[in-house]
């Protein structure tokens, strides 16, 4: 078997002398004791599973619906305890934080009279939802499901990417992998404890449980999804089995009395929780977008109201903002007292004209985002365009600076990945999941997303990205 | 249940039957179309054309040609052709996009079973059918699938509403295709009963039974001797075959008081259950009337009657 070790990043598997790191030994003796012809057979075994399975995703632009297996590649990331403790605290900062920042954002603005953040950053922002204002859902809890992209610098250093407090989606193939990977390869788990995921839906359903409106005596929850084209479809209807709840789409609900009611072969039954996983802006024609045919109309008011609860609620969007992400550390000392646990990567607004001088000079070493997308889309790495391509991404940039940030590019970490026979570094992230119930809790794992493509820095799945089994270690002693 | 949901699963139940019953008649009729064309093509003819009445608006989208076997056009359009609505491949590609759209509702042992007939078909799809035997091959395996997802069904299903609103699906494309095969082959059955040829004739006659997969239970009840009167009697009025009229309309009928529950008479569950008191109660005298023509267009429209009634009542909330 060969390893290549990565050359330029931090490589999560190997120290700079090409030696295995602690926690990586027994897996890279398990591995080099496999024949080629042996990981070959289990590596088709396992894409034969997942084609079975049916566990696809839907890549838009292409063929009308068409379905495509995300990648998975078998070679565990193993994340020893210690590591992750940390990473684990940071992430609780986090999110505490963010929820905090967005309650002050619905009801009183309190960081804005502080000027914290500037109040005609934060007012234009796209997921800001005035409509929403003083509208504060049960517990204070906005954010029920946040998904942290973390990634490593080239020290190894964690830092935090991005927040999605909207609607993150992989966490059914964190589970998945998991399953994946102890039937294909069994003989990796003899020699490592890795902490369980299983339990995720359990966590996930009393999280929705708990946000209930009111003390009703069961609530009623459901998910809600856009349908069979969207591309997390596999997912929707995957956490809907997992945790025993009914699946519907926009056309199943109805709103009357202002109430909520699926419509049943039996006639309307009432919903008390809707953990949505349609954008804010799709939700009810009558209050966003008035094209959306996903929606339900009135649903809204009933939130407003107080007789459904949302999850995530509505306007929470406004925290994923990467302008906004810009003053984390800032709103983390100004609600918590306390310095951010998890450092970020820094960030230019395009809104301050002396940065925005400094993007458009240095356009070719940014990797310069559209302030309010996510999945790869509207983004530009400066240090692979061509001269044209950061030309025409300037001269787009310039009629609207606000919506622009850039950062420098990180040298991403990199994990061993089989390829062909051998086993080569590939770009890695993080997403570790993040349920924000009775208190706090992060899944331990997460999605590990790899760029397949050598070389590349974009894992997104909808743009050749795989992913791997995320393992955090139980024992404390092991690294 | 969700409406959309029961809706999806009552479609599931009606296409996985019917991909089944296209299947079965596509084995059987060329079994008889290759045994027959020399002694009498246009008995093999008919038997052929016979499928595009059996299934209304089927489409042939190849010629016939004067050297290959003429079954050649028929099991195109049958097995593989996406343009034709009554191809194995769209029935199979319909019961799981049904499947995929309430996945939720359905264990993972149907759903991979399903996804794995529907792969293996487009497989056969994209290696082509150079021959008969070809598409023999193909047909069997695919009966195979379709019978693993079916034991799934059976085997691993928990018999809540969601199962009861496919089985129905499924028993009321079962009776509806059955009475459409008899339609069409009944009647000029025994009008050719002067036609002599004893050997063929019976041919006919074991060809319907093994259509309606009633071949080895009738001679469970009847013996090997296959007399007209008792084939229609048993097609038509046997307790417990599970293709004859009778029988079928008894299940429609269940599972529609299993899901509304035995107290309450549905519009649905009036048309099924008078239809099956004919079936039951006056079975004598429609033999003694012999106008079978007559009887099986009755059953047909009562059946479609009843699904209608059947989405009125759950599937429109």
């Amino acid at each position: 078997m060969k390893w290549v070790p990565e050359a330029r990043a931090f490589d999560e598997a190997f120290d700079k002398t090409g030696t295995p790191r602690p926690h990586y030994r027994p897996l890279v003796s398990i591995l080099e004791s496999f024949t080629q012809d042996e990981i070959e057979r289990r590596e088709r075994l396992q894409k034969l599973s997942l084609i079975d399975q049916g566990i696809t995703f839907t890549i838009y632009g292409e063929k009308e619906g068409t379905e495509r297996i995300f990648p998975f590649d078998f070679v565990p990331r193993v994340i020893p305890a210690r590591e992750w403790e940390r990473l684990q605290a940071g992430l609780v900062q986090r999110v505490t934080a963010l929820n905090l920042f967005i309650l002050d954002v619905y009801q009183g603005q309190k960081c804005l009279k502080d000027r914290v953040i500037p109040p005609e950053l934060l007012l234009s922002r796209k997921e800001y939802k005035r409509e929403l204002l003083n509208v504060i859902p049960p517990r204070q809890i906005f954010t029920h499901v946040v998904g942290t992209d973390v990634i490593r610098n080239d020290k190894g250093e964690y830092l935090v990417l991005e927040d999605n407090c909207r609607c993150p989606s992989g966490v059914s193939y964190v589970l998945e992998n998991r399953n994946t990977l102890n039937r294909v390869f069994p003989e990796f788990f003899k020699y490592y404890g890795v902490r369980p995921i299983k339990d995720y839906p359990n966590l996930l359903l009393d999280t929705l449980l708990r946000s209930a409106p009111r003390a009703s005596e069961k609530p009623v929850v459901v998910i809600l999804t856009p349908g069979m084209a969207n591309s997390a479809y596999f997912e929707h209807s995957f956490l809907a089995r997992e945790m025993g709840v009914t699946l519907v789409e926009g056309r199943d609900l109805i709103v009357e009395d202002n109430y909520v009611f699926m419509r049943t072969t039996s006639g309307k039954q009432k919903v008390d929780v809707i953990y949505r996983r349609i954008d804010d802006d799709f939700l009810d024609p009558l209050t966003f977008r008035r094209d959306s045919m996903l929606g339900v109309p009135g649903l809204v008011n009933v939130y407003r109201e107080g007789n459904v609860a949302l999850a995530n609620a509505p306007g929470a969007g406004v925290a994923d903002d990467k302008s906004v992400y810009a003053f984390m550390p800032a709103l983390i000392r100004y609600y918590l007292g306390e310095d951010a646990l998890l450092p970020q990567v820094s960030t230019y607004l395009g809104l301050r004209p002396q940065d925005f001088a400094y993007i458009r000079d240095h356009a070719h070493e940014l990797v310069i985002k559209t302030a309010g997308d996510s999945g790869g889309y509207g983004m530009l790495m400066g240090p692979f365009a061509s001269k044209r391509e950061i030309a025409v991404y300037v001269g787009q940039m310039k009629k609207n600076p606000g919506n622009y940030i850039a950062q420098p590019l990180i040298e991403l970490s990199a994990h061993p990945t089989y390829t062909d026979g051998k086993f080569e570094p590939r770009r890695v992230d993080l997403r570790p999941f993040i349920l924000y119930g009775e208190s706090v809790r992060v899944l331990p794992g997460g999605l590990t997303r790899v760029a397949l493509r050598p070389g590349s820095y974009v894992v997104n799945s909808s743009q050749g990205g795989g992913s791997k089994d995320t393992w955090v270690l139980a024992s404390k002693g092991a690294a | 249940m969700l409406s959309r949901v029961a809706d999806s699963l009552y479609w599931m139940g009606r296409y996985l039957e019917r991909a089944e019953n296209i299947t079965r008649l596509l084995l059987v009729t060329e079994d008889f179309s290759s045994e027959t064309q020399g002694l009498a093509e246009d008995l093999a003819q008919t038997a052929w054309k016979d499928m595009l009445t059996i299934f209304p608006s089927a489409q042939l989208s190849r010629e016939v040609t004067p050297f290959a076997p003429l079954s050649m056009p028929y099991l195109h359009a049958f097995f593989i052709d996406q343009g034709n609505p009554y191809s194995i491949h769209l029935s199979l590609r319909k019961a799981r996009e049904n499947a995929r759209s309430v996945r939720e509702a359905l264990t993972l042992e149907v759903f991979l079973a399903l996804n794995e007939a529907f792969r293996a078909l487009e497989a056969y799809g994209r290696k082509g059918m150079p021959d008969p035997p070809a598409y023999r091959d193909a047909l069997v395996a695919t009966h195979k699938g379709i019978f693993t997802v079916v034991g799934a069904i059976e085997h691993t299903s928990t018999r809540d509403e969601g199962w009861r609103f496919l089985k129905l699906g499924e028993s009321l494309e079962r009776s509806y295709r059955s009475a459409l095969v008899l339609r069409a082959k009944l009647p000029a059955l025994l009008a050719a009963e002067a036609r002599g040829d004893a050997p063929l004739y019976y041919t006919q006659w074991r060809s319907l039974l093994r259509g309606l997969s009633s071949l080895e239970n009738y001679r469970r009840v009847y013996g090997a001797r296959l007399e007209p009167n008792l084939v229609i009697g048993f097609l038509l009025f046997d307790p417990d075959s599970p293709r004859s009229l009778r029988y079928g309309a008894s299940i429609v009928r269940d599972y529609l008081a299993a899901i509304s529950g035995p107290a309450a008479l549905t519009t649905p569950a009036r048309i099924v259950g008078k239809l099956h008191a004919d079936l039951r109660y006056d079975d004598e005298a429609l033999m003694r009337r012999g106008d079978f023509a007559e009887l099986l267009d009755r059953v047909v429209g009562e059946l479609a009657k009843a699904h209608d009634a059947i989405a009125t009542q759950y599937f429109v909330t």
